[in-house]
């Protein structure tokens, strides 16, 4: 009986011991790396989901340019999946033990602030490097006056449209569309109807837009959410907005909007490049998507948002990622340094060239816009983007109501189902995301 | 109270030395967190910055605020209501079929038990084609039959059949189970049975159904906890991940998981984490209480 009881006491110390001495080495292994910095090099654990093609081929050799540039910090990539990246650093930052610098959200940066899950940067950074962003973006770095991350890259929404189309009906550069009204007048004249079947369409709003980017642009720029975080849902120039979505729904008809919607989402059928589709609003990355998919002989053109009246600013709305410090990160210096590589014009312009994506950096911008990495019809895509940054709009993550998408949504979507009228759907939006910011208080 | 001998003691700690692994197993990593559950429910954690305790607050707002989390568990019963007895009543039909001795049943057994194999995202993404209001084939095959069908994922009074019937699909698992307990039905039960002048449905109804009830009873209590914690596919299968269109997927877990990850209100999820586990636990002590009127084993009640 005594060996049982001795047996039983030697398992427990040991699981008891494991349990320390894994705690143990895990430390050991951080002072290594301590003790190594001062010395020699120090390892950093940068996490993106850029996973494969051209994004990550030039981050991995932005990173080996960068390895190789000094002999103090080492930089070691890890690819996270999009859809585990930021629950996964979530629970590294609770266990205390988060990468050190890590891609994430720009529409969020606040919201992580305020829960203490990103370092404050401000001491590291160099006064004035703010100047190398769109000011928009720089904004959503700060909380409280402090910044917790660098923009790194963006996006805005324009409209796409056939060049082709336009040419055979008759249509000059002068008639592209400024305003709403005159997007609708544009869209009549491209429709084709047969026997109650549209053939094409010029022009619906809701494909890959949402109602929020229209509903921000006929208000001014101001999203369901002002400045000051009041609840601006139902507003008269929004309640227009949405009519004229509704309209235009009633106009085509849901089956054919439902049709058509299924095919873009595949991208060979795309309705845009084969020509059923005359303008389409789109994220401005879908450049590298016709430039896959489309005919050779394909043209396209790029403009703004429309105005929602003539002199209300062809707002838009746009997102991107920041470059963070993860709270509990050991080797905060050397990660910004990082990161305000990442974010220098130069490496920013490889970036840019290499991904198509919009850049932070607005020298990387430009110098993408003038430079010779670009075929023509990119520095077009880039010089309208850079134009759009002007009035893109960006919807940081409200504290006071983090999770009210669901909550406009369902009603919007009542709008759009024929249940509730537009002035209905949003009075009640209203009314629900309140409801939640007192929830929160 | 008989005093235990030295002996009984002595095979006791050895058994507990031999459970020892799932004890520890189950307080570290079942017990615990449930624990932190409850603790956590009744405060204002986020995961990293806070964790002061805030009273019954997080139930109030639930229960009184929150039209969401009504909306919520409206859904996720609205799915289990329908879903457990139809796959049930599903299953227990295929593996009857199943059962008859004909020249290549296996392959058919094969067939059925297929899509039980496959599971995840994939078979949500391949769902979502068949689904699809213009181009699916569920709606093409309809159209056959000059059936206009509806837009199954893209209106709210669809969705929830849409997926109803998709898990109908993937009822292979649930028939495996019976058809392995018909199979063990003794067969001169059946002769009897037809020598007392037994029909085929009167076999089905009198000898085969009270036979296979312990299985119905675990496949019901296991599938309603399953339905209740369906998460996945309206995760995967609506736009974002939100739940719509008009949040008539928004099932509890995704709920949850939005105030959790989205909202960083752990503390609420937590509360609420501990609602749906309340929910269950009634309801599996239910159908534990009505067991005993339908359920017969074999071995008499023990």
């Amino acid at each position: 009986m005594k060996k049982v009881g001795l047996i039983l006491t030697a398992v427990l110390a040991c699981l008891v011991l494991l349990g320390g001495c894994g705690k143990k080495t895990a430390d050991a292994d951080k002072d290594t790396t301590t003790n190594v910095k001062s010395s020699k090099k120090v390892t950093l654990d940068f996490w993106s989901f850029w996973g494969s093609g051209a994004r990550r081929e030039v981050i991995e050799s932005i990173i080996k340019d960068y390895n190789e540039s000094q002999d103090k910090v080492k930089i070691k990539y890890s690819y996270q999946p999009w859809g585990d990246i930021w629950t996964k650093s979530l629970s590294a930052i609770t266990a205390g033990n988060p990468p050190d610098v890590i891609v994430q959200d720009i529409n969020s940066v606040a919201q992580r602030a305020d829960a203490k899950q990103a370092t404050d940067i401000t001491k590291y950074l160099d006064k004035g490097i703010n100047k190398r962003f769109y000011s928009q973006l720089f904004k959503t770095t700060q909380y409280q006056n402090k910044t917790y991350g660098l923009p790194f890259n963006t996006d805005t929404q324009v409209i796409f449209y056939n060049k082709k189309i336009f040419k055979n009906a008759g249509l000059t550069d002068k008639d592209l569309p400024q305003t709403w009204s005159e997007l609708d007048a544009v869209a009549r004249t491209l429709d084709i109807k047969k026997d109650d079947t549209f053939t094409r369409i010029g022009f619906y709003p809701l494909w890959s837009l949402d109602t929020q980017v229209w509903a921000l642009n006929a208000d001014g720029g101001t999203s369901w959410f002002n400045d000051k975080n009041q609840v601006k849902i139902d507003t008269k120039n929004k309640r227009k907005a949405l009519q004229w979505i509704l309209d235009a729904q009633k106009y085509y008809g849901k089956k054919t909007i439902n049709r058509l919607e299924a095919e873009f989402g595949s991208g060979v059928a795309d309705p845009f490049l084969s020509g059923t589709v005359a303008m389409r609003a789109q994220n401005i990355n879908y450049y590298t998507s016709i430039k896959e998919n489309a005919p050779k002989d394909f043209e396209f053109g790029v403009i703004q948002l429309p105005e929602f009246q003539k002199g209300s600013g062809h707002k838009t709305w746009g997102g991107g990622f920041t470059l963070e410090v993860p709270t509990g990160a050991k080797h905060v210096k050397e990660s910004v340094d990082f990161i305000k590589y990442l974010t220098s014009d130069k490496v920013q312009e490889k970036f840019g060239a290499a991904s198509f994506d919009i850049m932070a950096n607005k020298k990387a911008n430009t110098n993408l816009i003038n430079g010779k990495q670009l075929d023509e019809t990119g520095q077009m895509i880039y010089k309208t983007a850079d134009q759009a940054m002007s009035s893109t709009v960006l919807t940081p993550i409200p504290l006071s109501a983090p999770d009210y998408n669901n909550l406009v949504n369902e009603q919007i979507d009542a709008a759009l189902l024929g249940q509730k009228s537009a002035k209905q759907a949003l009075k009640d939006a209203q009314t629900a995301v309140e409801n939640l910011v007192k929830q929160h208080k | 109270m008989t005093k235990r001998s030295l002996r009984q003691k002595q095979e006791a700690r050895w058994g507990f030395f031999f459970v020892a692994p799932f004890l520890i197993g189950f307080v570290l990593f079942m017990f615990g967190p449930m624990l932190f559950s409850l603790i956590g429910s009744f405060t204002d954690y986020n995961l990293t910055s806070k964790m002061n305790f805030i009273g019954l607050n997080n139930f109030k707002r639930m229960f009184l605020n929150d039209d969401l989390f009504w909306k919520s568990l409206y859904n996720t019963a609205y799915f289990t209501i329908f879903n457990v007895p139809l796959t049930t009543l599903f299953s227990i039909f295929l593996a009857v079929i199943l059962n008859q001795k004909l020249v290549g049943m296996r392959f058919f057994r094969t067939i059925f038990y297929l899509p039980a194999v496959l599971s995840g995202v994939a078979v949500y993404i391949l769902w979502m084609q068949l689904l699809s209001p213009s181009t699916g084939l569920i709606n093409t095959i309809l159209s056959w039959f000059h059936i206009t069908g509806p837009s199954w994922l893209f209106d709210p009074n669809w969705t929830k059949p849409a997926l109803i019937m998709m898990k109908l699909w993937s009822a292979g698992g649930a028939m495996l189970l019976y058809l392995a307990t018909l199979q063990n039905v003794p067969t001169q039960l059946y002769e009897s049975a037809e020598i007392d002048g037994a029909g085929i449905w009167q076999q089905f109804r009198h000898v085969t159904l009270p036979m296979i009830t312990p299985i119905i009873f675990y496949d019901v209590i296991t599938s309603t906890i399953g339905s209740f914690q369906i998460f996945q596919e309206a995760y995967v299968m609506t736009s974002n991940g939100q739940g719509g269109p008009a949040n008539s997927l928004l099932f509890y877990n995704l709920h949850m998981w939005n105030k959790a990850f989205v909202g960083f209100d752990m503390g609420y999820a937590m509360a609420m984490s501990m609602v749906l586990f309340m929910i269950v636990l009634v309801l599996t002590l239910i159908n534990l209480k009505l067991a005993p009127r339908w359920v017969h084993y074999a071995g008499g009640d023990q």
